[in-house]
């Protein structure tokens, strides 16, 4: 729960920490919009490129961004395993006979149980799950000793390659986009940004307001209802809850004894929160003045017509090449 | 003038089980009331009756000359602030900055003047160093003060500390009942509610409920040493005043001494 | 045996790569039994970061705990060669607010949901809790009631017996007292005192009233900015210690017995440990 990077806010003082909220919000609209019009696996390149530039220039360590990107990895992988596996337009690349022999199929199953154990202690676990997948590949593909049960092939072709990788990309530009966003703006400005951006629905009746108070009073809440969550389980755990072991029966209890008391717990807050919000004249609703305030600089309007710019050139590269 | 008058209110969260039963109560402009009681007395509930959060079964009450109604509830808002109990339910900003700023959003103060009062009121309760700083960066008695700036920054002039120090430590029990004290010499109504004589003994009237009726009410002076009452709400006399009774049990005769522990309840 | 701690270091681990020292170089011996030890200092001062590690929930990022014969450190822990949940069963902690635990339809369900987790039957579990439902104050009727329709005083009486019920050596009980009224605090320290004298546990208390370290305790441990300062005779601690920079208030027994002092211009021969030795000291002073 603690390593949760996606929505962390980092000081800094780089142009992206200047640029107003609603710039940024805007911005990134616009340019996830501009992702999407990409069509070939070279200018996704080039994207990414433009997108390490800004990176660089504003300051934000690749790492921050990885570390992002991490919970999503699973996605990543899965993705772009099903394109080279199912996509079969293209040319055919490689086409070899996977050799599933007496000798083979207890080699892998150790090598399985071999990562199980080791990738505790093992700190790139990234590079090492890749490690061992490639080796459970030589093995399947060079090993043809013993008594053969079985033969696969497994063939790539030219396009599942070439899509696995522009749609890894694309996944990877817009999740990395979302979380400059995020990295460079105070909870506090963004959700000033967010109220002031989705203000044009007033006109279907939609209580701008209203939304911009709810999501001002989760992100103060968010972290004392994390902390709310581990006291909880630490409760239950000293009354012999043990979280990390248990059958599936036991572990619906488990759920339900930290269910109950955080329902409990945070239906009593919310109750003691709105009596203080109301005693301090708040009327949901009712107009409020606001204390923070956006500025518009010429930043913003450069910030601004630069995503333009990527828009267009994107709308371009599609209808023209 | 009366900030506050209370007139045969009684209430009850279901039917057949009254939490309060007519209560009569006046309080004085600048006065500081203590309303002393076990858990469960009911002295909570009428806080929230004079802040407009519950609706009295019966009787009415008046703040400031104003009878309470469904019209007038959010004006009265604007002059009665209460401080409850547990500090991390009732700071609404992420900021301290933010949260003394609440209140003045929902007034529609203008910006400039907003940002003026905030320093003002963050001064006087001692609070100004830490605007920027996030809820958990604070001690219990520091949320509880940025709660009184917010407060103090609406021009509230009655003020209602709800239990508000049963969950500090001393040093943060200390930090609030000093702004307490100050903020009577500046002419505030205080009602306290609690049921600590350490706190009760610093105001100038105690109201005693118990099982929601007003058992007595009197000066401090009188409610400290009125073992009766005290023992009937489940309530602890203060300790120079114990020993000064078990003493007098014991048809003890030193009156230097005697004297002396009266005059040490009263300022403990 | 009992519980041990040497040179016991925690860091919480905050999102910058910094951390924060809760615990620094802590040395402390608890017996597995007839000790009434009492907590104190100042709130975030490691007072509940100390007793999450007696009963293992959290444990030293350096040093080495004994917790009744487990070995526990760094090497233990990562080699998995000690078993942590046991440790809970023998070392009862009941946290500050019971809405944190409470979570059955019934109080007896509750109250029998830890000895179920280390295996004692229901029978027997349901046993335990007609018995404790009593030694914390209340009766037999509660058990069929819902814990959610209870007062604050009731709450925290049933988590407690939920935490007695696992049978538990050693109890600990974090700011069992706070929010409750005069009587009702005095009640449940009785049943602290009670279960540590009747049954011969080691109890400990964190709390943040002195009159109850000072009343009850025998050993009184004191928490400052990560560190033990102090380890010993609540007596001791009050008359002759520098209290003053640790932010401890003194208990209204001394406060008091020193306010007659300055007044008379007297001195007493003894400091009164409660009020009854007050009062043969200001009688003696009359003759």
């Amino acid at each position: 729960m603690k390593n949760i990077v996606i929505g962390r806010y980092i000081p800094g003082n780089s142009f992206l920490y200047k640029i107003d909220p609603r710039t940024k919000i805007i911005a990134l609209i616009i340019l996830m919009v501009a992702v999407f019009m990409l069509r070939s696996l070279i200018f996704m390149l080039a994207g990414l490129g433009l997108i390490m530039l800004l990176l660089a220039i504003g300051k934000i360590s690749v790492k921050r961004v990885y570390l992002g990107l991490r919970p999503l990895m699973f996605l990543l992988i899965f993705t772009f395993s099903f394109q080279i596996l199912f996509n079969t337009q293209g040319t055919q690349l490689i086409d070899v006979t996977l050799h599933y022999t007496v000798l083979t199929i207890p080699l892998i199953i150790a090598l399985f149980f071999f990562w199980m154990y080791t990738k505790k202690i093992i700190r790139f676990k990234l590079l090492y799950f890749f490690f061992i997948v490639s080796l459970i590949l030589s093995v399947l593909i060079f090993i043809d000793v013993g008594y053969t049960l079985n033969q696969g092939a497994l063939t790539i072709y030219s396009q599942g390659l070439e899509m696995a990788f522009f749609i890894m990309l694309r996944l990877i530009i817009i999740v990395t986009l979302s979380t400059i966003l995020t990295l460079t703006t105070k909870p506090t400005d963004l959700n000033l940004g967010l109220e002031s951006v989705l203000k044009p629905l007033k006109i279907f009746r939609v209580n701008t307001e209203e939304i911009a108070m709810i999501l001002a009073i989760s992100l103060r809440y968010i972290p004392t209802l994390l902390d709310e969550a581990n006291k909880i389980m630490l409760a239950q755990a000293s009354r012999g809850v043990d979280f990390s072991e248990g059958k599936l029966k036991d572990k619906v209890m488990q759920i339900v004894s930290l269910l109950v008391p955080m329902f409990i717990i945070s239906f009593k807050r919310s109750d003691e929160l709105a009596n203080a919000m109301e005693a301090r004249s708040f009327v949901p609703g009712r107009n409020r003045t606001r204390l923070q305030t956006l500025h518009w600089s010429s930043l913003d309007t450069v910030a601004l017509s630069i995503a333009f710019v990527a828009l267009f050139t994107s709308i371009a590269l599609r209808i023209f090449v | 003038m009366n900030s506050i008058e209370i007139k045969n209110v009684s209430y009850q969260y279901q039917p057949n089980k009254p939490v309060l039963q007519e209560i009569n109560l006046t309080i004085k402009k600048g006065e500081w009331v203590t309303i002393l009681g076990h858990n469960g007395s009911g002295k909570s509930t009428l806080s929230k009756l004079i802040i407009g959060l519950l609706k009295p079964k019966t009787g009415e009450i008046n703040v400031n000359g104003i009878p309470l109604t469904q019209e007038t509830v959010y004006d009265i808002r604007q002059k009665v602030g209460i401080v409850f109990q547990n500090p991390d339910n009732q700071f609404v900003g992420v900021t301290v900055r933010d949260d003394i700023a609440f209140g003045l959003e929902n007034l529609q103060i203008p910006r400039e003047e907003m940002i003026e009062r905030i320093e003002t009121y963050a001064r006087k309760v001692n609070v100004l160093e830490y605007l920027n700083k996030e809820p958990h960066a604070l001690s219990g008695g520091q949320k509880q003060r940025v709660a009184i700036a917010g407060i103090l920054a609406m021009h509230t002039d009655i003020i209602i500390f709800d239990e508000a120090t049963s969950m500090l430590d001393p040093k943060g029990r200390n930090m609030v009942l000093e702004t307490m004290k100050q903020l009577r010499h500046e002419g505030k109504t205080i009602i306290t509610i609690t049921h600590t004589m350490n706190e009760a003994l610093l105001s100038d009237r105690i109201v005693v409920l118990k099982d929601g009726r007003i058992l007595k009410e009197g000066s401090s002076q009188t409610i400290l040493k009125d073992k009766t009452t005290l023992e009937k709400s489940n309530l602890e006399m203060l300790l120079p005043l114990k020993v000064l009774y078990d003493l007098e049990q014991e048809n003890y005769t030193n009156k230097r001494i005697k004297d002396l522990l009266w005059e040490l309840s009263l300022n403990v | 045996m009992g519980i041990k701690f040497k040179r016991v270091e925690f860091k919480y681990q905050g999102f910058d790569e910094k951390g924060y020292l809760a615990l620094s170089n802590i040395n402390l011996t608890i017996k597995p039994q007839g000790e009434f030890i009492t907590l104190i200092g100042e709130t975030g001062s490691g007072k509940t970061t100390l007793v999450q590690h007696m009963n293992a929930l959290l444990t030293p990022t350096s040093g080495e705990m004994d917790i009744l014969g487990a070995i526990i450190n760094q090497e233990t822990i990562r080699k998995k060669s000690v078993k942590l949940n046991p440790i809970r069963q023998k070392v009862g902690l009941v946290f500050q607010f019971p809405e944190y635990q409470l979570f059955e339809e019934t109080v007896e369900k509750d109250i029998i949901f830890g000895p179920k987790n280390y295996g004692v039957s229901e029978t027997e579990a349901i046993q335990r809790a007609k018995e404790l439902i009593k030694v914390v104050g209340l009766n037999e009727s509660y058990l069929s009631r819902s814990p959610f329709n209870l007062s604050g005083g009731e709450k925290k009486r049933v988590s407690i017996a939920g935490i007695l019920a696992m049978n538990p050596d050693i109890l600990i009980l974090d700011e069992p007292t706070s929010g409750l009224d005069p009587m009702g605090r005095d009640e449940l320290l009785k049943v602290f005192f009670d279960i540590h004298q009747r049954l011969g546990k080691t109890v400990i208390i964190i709390t943040h009233d002195m009159n109850t370290v000072f009343h009850y305790a025998k050993r009184v441990l004191v928490m400052r900015d990560s560190y033990l300062v102090y380890d010993g005779d609540p007596m001791n601690l009050f008359t002759k210690k520098n209290i003053e920079h640790w932010n401890l208030d003194i208990p209204d027994i001394l406060k008091l017995t020193y306010q007659i002092e300055e007044r008379l211009d007297v001195t007493f021969p003894t400091r009164p440990r409660n009020k009854e030795a007050l009062l043969e000291m200001l009688k003696e002073l009359e003759a």
